[in-house]
């Protein structure tokens, strides 16, 4: 870089440059840049240009590597496993919708004034902040026969002969699995909700208000649009999430018993069975997957939201424009 | 790649360098005047401390085995530091390690061992291994047999290693070199509680599948006890404990797991005398089939089996004679643990094989200072500190002392393999995705699984196992030969 200013500016020698207001500006962006590029460069990039490498050979950790092309790709649609296992991420699919709806009822009721509101909040985020292998050694525990979960629904009612077992009974062990993942993160989905609706301006509550519309009609159109951003923003990272759900399935029940999701067949062929080069296939091949399931969201809620992208630029317009509507509508009835 | 390589040189170097200013400082407080002289010539240059004893002379110049180490007498010129990464954090954690270390520094004060504890081991270690920075001595994990010297240092040959330790040949390579003595040894059977046995009104010790799984229904009838705790959900007690039973114990013959199994058309066929790797899992399968399990199979907890076991809460448990140790140490009946030879009978005898648990192994890019000091930091772990023993292993040494007693039975070791087939197993774990004694839990929980939800049948399991036994010979070009 250095070396082209020079050409172009011939009458400064380069330690003129150098000390001048332009040069100082290139040296501070590249000093600034370089570092987190380098970072992202040999701790992002690099090792997925050697996985994508790897993915066309038939290799073990160790030992001598063998070119073998697509092989692994198509062995990866050809096993059972493997797309067996994606079925598994439908369970955590509906688990993260029941999640988002969740997390995004308690958030607009605790965006409202709400008793002890803080003291909710605080505790629904709690479990966030647990790390995800002590969660998978709590639940463990927790859905254990006799053990906590049976315990306090027996003080519900329920006798223990009536009870399933939880992570034994593989029509419901998935379900299990599920609950955990939602109990981790919904509080998380919560937070987020609540500092977006958070940023609505209230004046918009009390102008509603004055026109006659409830809560319910409140949340339709004024927070709904308000935080569509973030809702879907949600949505990708849940949707992402259940398709790559690891911890859960691995620390609790170790993949075994049909519980096996798509990345804990890829560790366990990565690492017991030491087939790199189609673990490596597998985890391109989900990336396309994840890849296709953004796009297909992005274009999914650019229909529902249709026109409304743009929030940022005219928000305060078009809620405007909505609010004459909503009182249109009001006028009209 | 480079990169990483120069990185990783430097940080070597350094680590290095540092702990040669350690090592010197150290022994110069420690030991008297006229061996620091020495041992400032022997780090200046290692290879060249000639004029001592000639058995060094020979072993400094590459020519280190470990017959040729006098402990106590070899090699105490020697001041450094090595670093041994190992398997058993529960043994870190309890002092167990640093009190044998202890012990070793009273011989060689000058030889610092630092530890570490690595608690996934059999997959970390592997990690560690490729990327080279893991220390000097580690327990081999599951390496080729054709890449042993790319990391490791011969012990001496297998033939000359054969006077001093039991199973020299668990890993050598083409040329016959040891590259792993083992820290102990495990003899295979089954893990009983005495007081349950009795209770229940078994008599006399299991001798065969059905004889066991009477003995299990007559638990079930007779007492409150779990016939057979499975701990399903640890895992490695699946896979890892009931695998150990191929080979000898199942078929009587020792060369069967390391020469025959890759070769055979047909392992797990049904031999209809309750012999063979068929009869093995189906006393599994027929156990969870019949309800002679714990309840819950998924919830099953590792460290909570040790004091049912021990309080009479548990009939019996596959596991390892190292487990013996763990069992009797958890609770306040240590007399009840007892330990019985795989009640499998092959013509009226029954077999038990005996072989090394994780082996040492000492790594062939250290220092010359750091391989001598390595390797007689093993032979002493091996002969003197008494570790082996302490954990109710089968002996390792041939001549340190020990208690293990295991009657009646023909203690036998599974031949290894064939020159030139080291890898065959190997490849066919890979390949088929059976993995035995590799790690392959998951076939062996697949079968509770099937047992107890009634999803497949025995024979339907054995002969999915037969197809992809089947398929991977041919994929990976092994000759059917049985």
């Amino acid at each position: 870089m250095a070396a082209v200013t020079q050409k172009t500016k011939k009458k400064r020698t380069f330690g003129e440059w150098a000390r001048s207001r332009d040069g100082q500006k290139v040296f501070v962006m590249v000093a600034f840049m370089i570092l987190p590029l380098l970072l992202l460069f040999t701790f992002t990039y690099l090792p997925f240009a050697e996985m994508f490498g790897f993915s066309f050979y038939k290799m073990k950790y160790i030992g001598e590597r063998k070119f073998i092309g697509l092989d692994n790709y198509i062995k990866v649609f050809q096993r059972d496993d493997c797309f067996g296992a994606l079925k598994l991420s439908l369970y955590y699919m509906v688990g993260s919708v029941v999640q988002l709806a969740l997390s995004l009822y308690l958030a607009t009721v605790l965006s409202f004034k709400v008793k002890g509101g803080n003291i909710f909040k605080g505790f629904m985020f709690f479990p966030y902040l647990i790390n995800g292998i002590a969660i998978g050694f709590i639940f463990k525990f927790f859905y254990t026969r006799g053990f906590v979960f049976d315990t306090v629904l027996q003080w519900c009612g329920f006798e223990l002969e009536n009870l399933p077992y939880w992570l034994k009974d593989q029509s419901i062990n998935n379900i299990s699995l599920v609950g955990t993942s939602v109990w981790r993160y919904f509080g998380q989905n919560m937070v987020l909700f609540i500092g977006a609706i958070m940023s609505v301006d209230s004046e918009l509550y009390e102008a509603a208000m004055l026109d006659g519309a409830n809560k319910l009609q409140q949340f339709r159109y004024i927070i709904l649009p308000s935080i569509k951003t973030i809702i879907t923003l949600n949505v990708i990272l849940s949707i992402t999430g259940s398709l790559s759900a690891f911890e859960p399935p691995y620390v609790i029940t170790s993949g075994a018993n049909g519980t096996g999701t798509y990345f804990v067949i890829m560790h366990e062929i990565a690492h017991t069975q030491q087939k790199v080069g189609l673990a490596s296939a597998m985890a391109i091949v989900l990336l396309l997957i994840i890849i296709a399931a953004t796009i297909l969201q992005k274009l999914f809620f650019k229909y529902v939201f249709k026109s409304a992208e743009d929030e940022d630029l005219n928000a305060t317009a078009k809620r405007d424009k909505k609010l004459a509507k909503l009182a249109q509508r009001k006028a009209g009835r | 790649m480079k990169l990483r390589k120069v990185l990783a040189l430097t940080l070597a170097a350094a680590m290095t360098f540092s702990l040669v200013g350690c090592g010197s400082s150290d022994d110069s407080a420690a030991t008297t005047e006229e061996t620091t002289t020495e041992d400032a010539a022997a780090e200046e240059a290692p290879a060249e401390d000639a004029e001592e004893a000639p058995a060094e002379d020979a072993a400094a110049e590459g020519g280190l085995t470990y017959g040729s180490i006098t402990l106590g007498e070899d090699y105490t010129d020697i001041t450094t530091t090595i670093k041994w990464i190992h398997h058993k954090t529960d043994r870190e954690e309890d002092g167990t390690i640093a009190n044998m270390i202890a012990e070793f520094n009273k011989v060689y004060p000058n030889i610092t061992v630092e530890t570490e504890g690595v608690t996934d081991y059999a997959e970390d270690s592997l990690l560690r291994l490729s990327t080279g920075d893991w220390g000097d001595i580690m327990f081999i994990p599951a390496v080729d047999a054709a890449e042993l010297s790319t990391y490791f240092v011969p012990y001496g040959t297998v033939e000359e290693m054969d006077q001093y330790i039991n199973f020299a040949d668990q890993w050598k390579d083409a040329e016959g070199n040891c590259y792993g003595i083992g820290y102990m040894g495990n003899a295979q059977g089954l893990l009983y509680n005495k007081a349950v046995f009795e209770a229940a009104g078994v008599t006399e010790l299991p001798k065969t599948p059905d004889e066991l799984i009477a003995a299990l229904q007559a638990i079930k009838d007779n007492t409150d006890a779990i016939p057979l705790y499975t701990n399903y959900a640890a895992g490695w007690t699946m896979g890892g404990q009931w695998d150990a039973f191929l080979g000898a114990i199942t078929t009587g013959d020792e060369t069967w797991l390391n020469q025959k199994f890759v070769h055979t058309a047909e392992p797990f066929a049904d031999n209809g005398d309750g012999t063979g790797a068929y009869a093995l899992y189906k006393i599994l399968y027929d156990a969870v089939a019949q309800g002679l399990i714990e309840d819950d199979y998924t919830t099953t907890d590792w460290e909570g089996c040790k004091a049912m076991i021990n309080n009479g809460e548990i009939g019996c448990m596959v596991l390892g004679s190292w487990a013996i140790a763990q069992m009797k140490a958890a609770g306040e009946n240590p007399d009840d643990i007892g330990y019985m030879p795989f009640p499998i009978t092959v013509n009226g005898q029954q077999y038990t094989t005996a072989g090394p648990d994780y082996c040492y192994g000492i790594n062939v890019n250290a220092s010359d200072d750091n391989k001598a000091a390595a390797m007689v930091f093993v032979k002493w772990m091996v002969e003197e500190s008494g570790w082996c023993d302490f954990e109710g292993g089968y002996p390792i040494s041939k001549t340190a002392p020990t208690s293990f007693v295991f009657e009646g039975v023909n203690v036998v070791t599974n031949v290894t393999s064939l020159e030139g087939e080291e890898d065959f197993m190997n490849e066919m774990n890979s390949e088929s995705e059976l993995s035995f004694n590799a790690g392959g839990d998951a076939k062996v929980q697949a079968i509770v699984e099937a047992a107890a939800t009634g999803s497949k049948t025995y024979d339907e399991i054995m002969a999915e196992w037969t197809e992809a036994w089947n398929a991977a010979q041919e994929a990976c070009g092994i000759e059917v030969l049985y």
